[in-house]
């Protein structure tokens, strides 16, 4: 069989593996050995391969990057700021219709900033806000949705450990994918709330309304949450200013959380064993898939797949419009199935070459760019869409009255609301590239 | 007896990686402020405390790069006997979910076998790298301290997510371990 045919036939075979409940990280590690063996007929290559692959991927000073978000978003977690965060977003929205939703969504963008992960947001809010939320006569169904929607945003907001591993794979500049994913974040969020006030308007019995509060008392509140954009500043700030590289960025943000979880007196030997523990657990799952991926990806790289497929797909001489949002189709598919991290692992080296092939009337470094965002976004509405999105089950098993069928009905609304901004963005790159 | 002996080891692990880590995120930190501080003062902008902080040989940790590699690799290694133990590997069950508890079960235990030889393969690959290195000689560019330090630390670490991981498989293969 040629390298080509295998490198075919392993496609199939690894979804197999995935859907009989592998490990992900196992599956494409066990499909990258295989197919090292048998397309170098013996095992000379990938045991040498091991010898000093496992440990370079480990050992890689772009990667380090990672654990020390992960870090950083578990000192965040047990700073308080998530509290004062939607303190703050709720003494300015409360007493509006829908407002103490919509101080969620705000609340989470906030939070988004100095927490690189979406599971992490929407559980750590929801501890804050359901119970607000449930206080104030806002239905189960829709204040879960809300979380859920509004948690997606932390991967979203920079930092994001997403958009560190697509700017890896595809060696473009981290601070750079960081920039450009601001906007998209704040229209994420502004579209949240749009679709909170819609909703409420459809079913104005599941919102209940706040006590007005006073202006002082508002700008007191917003005072608490300083800490957050010192954070945040310093961390996208430096990183994209050239003051230190990414890595050096993570960590200058997990020394701010974690004195500002120090400070706030939370963090006592219990809490910090725990975050310990979490970031280990986190950081093992990320990297092992990493580890297969790697693997995966060379024997991929030398069946010559990805080359084969993308000069296919140019020859053909679809529309580049076309392909893209067939892709992007393709992701919010598999989003339904399969976490982000290891969607954009085992498919922006096969995705990213064809696109890169095509013709969008922009550099390659711009096209990757606006790609990049685009596809974090489709993943990312994975965890919402039901029946299998990460974010729902979340959220739905902290609010235990609330039976999972009325998150889902609700959460569609704000799915409805990612696919608009998809396609806006699609339509108008500029809008993702305009600091770029 | 023996599942609180393995979850003691694995917890043990990952708070010494975190340590690492938090060691790591502070050498960093400081060489930061070393290497901004040291160009303001070249740049004769702190003026005299700048002359002073020169003399005292201010500037970047030399080699923060390599301490970074070294100790990431470790720590990640070292966090892997947790993730094993807690089952924390991402995958997906939404095909297997109907086809009934003996099945996910037995899924469960094969994968659980397959994932304990990986990882020990993966131990003895890293014993023979690190002798490569040991035999090369090698060393990092800047602080010049033999590679296969930075292997034999990580390698000490993958040797007990072996241990784990084929406890783990051990206990699914007798029963003794469900969820």
């Amino acid at each position: 069989m040629s390298d080509l045919a295998l490198g075919y036939l392993s496609f199939p075979v690894l979804l197999l593996l995935i859907f009989l409940r592998a490990p992900i990280g196992l599956a494409m590690l066990l499909c990258g050995i295989g197919g090292l063996w048998l397309a170098t007929d013996g095992t000379t290559v990938f045991m040498a391969r091991l010898k000093s692959e496992v440990f370079s991927t480990f050992s890689s000073y772009n990667l380090s990057i990672i654990p020390m978000f992960l870090l950083m978003g578990q000192f965040a977690t047990h700073s308080g700021m998530s509290r004062s965060l939607f303190k703050a977003a709720e003494a300015w929205l409360g007493h509006r219709k829908g407002g103490m939703a919509m101080a969620a969504v705000g609340a989470c963008a906030g939070f988004g900033a100095i927490c690189g992960s979406s599971l992490a947001t929407a559980a750590t809010m929801s501890k804050v806000a359901l119970p607000e939320l449930r206080k104030y006569g806002y239905s189960g169904g829709f204040s879960t949705a809300t979380l859920a929607a509004g948690g997606t945003l932390g991967i979203l907001i920079p930092p994001s450990v997403i958009l560190v591993i697509y700017a890896i794979l595809t060696e473009q500049n981290i601070a750079k994918l960081f920039v450009a994913a601001i906007i998209p974040g704040i229209l994420a969020a502004l579209g949240y709330m749009i679709t909170i006030a819609i909703y409420v308007r459809i079913y104005p019995d599941q919102a209940g309304i706040k006590e007005r509060i006073s202006y002082p008392a508002r700008i007191k509140a917003m005072g608490a949450v300083w800490p957050v954009l010192l954070v945040f500043g310093l961390v996208v700030g430096g990183i994209y200013n050239g003051w230190f590289t990414p890595t050096e960025g993570a960590a200058v943000g997990a020394m701010g959380t974690g004195l500002i979880a120090f400070f706030s007196g939370s963090l006592n030997w219990p809490v910090f064993r725990q975050s310990i523990f979490e970031t280990a657990t986190g950081t093992g799952m990320i990297f092992f898939i990493v580890l297969g991926a790697a693997f995966y990806n060379g024997f991929l790289a030398l069946s010559q797949v990805p080359q084969e497929l993308s000069a296919f797909v140019t020859e053909q001489e679809f529309s580049p419009w076309m392909v893209m949002v067939l892709i992007l189709v393709f992701y919010l598919v598999l989003g339904c199935l399969m976490d982000s991290l290891s969607m954009i692992l085992l498919t922006v080296p096969i995705f990213w070459p064809v696109i890169s092939g095509l013709d969008y009337g922009m550099t390659t470094e711009e096209l990757a760019i606006w790609f990049g965002i685009l596809v974090l976004i489709v993943v990312e509405v994975g965890l919402i869409t039901p029946p299998v999105g990460m974010n729902l089950f979340i959220i739905n098993s902290m609010d235990k009255e609330t039976p999972m069928t009325a998150t889902y009905k609700a959460v569609l609304f704000f799915v409805g609301s990612d696919v608009v901004r998809v396609v806006i963005l699609l339509m108008f790159p500029v809008i993702t590239l305009v600091f770029i | 007896m023996l599942h609180k002996a393995t979850q003691k080891l694995a917890q043990f692990m990952a708070l010494l990686g975190g340590a690492v880590l938090c060691l790591l995120v502070l050498i960093v930190c400081v060489s930061i402020s070393g290497r901004e501080l040291s160009d303001l003062a070249y740049g004769g902008a702190l003026g005299g405390v700048g002359e002073w902080l020169i003399a005292r040989g201010i500037g970047p940790i030399l080699g923060d790069f390599e301490l970074v590699e070294a100790g990431v690799a470790f720590a990640i290694f070292a966090f892997l006997p947790l993730t094993q133990l807690s089952g924390a590997h991402a995958k997906v069950d939404v095909f297997t979910s109907g086809l009934g508890e003996g099945f996910n079960r037995a899924l469960a235990t094969f994968w659980s076998v397959v994932m304990a030889l990986i990882i020990v393969l993966i131990t003895w690959r890293l014993f023979i790298g690190m002798q490569d290195k040991i035999g090369y000689g090698e060393t990092t560019y800047l602080i010049q301290f033999p590679i296969w330090w930075a292997y034999a630390a990580s390698l000490g670490a993958a040797i007990t997510a072996s241990i784990v991981s084929l406890y783990c498989a051990a206990m699914r293969v007798t029963g003794q371990r469900h969820e």
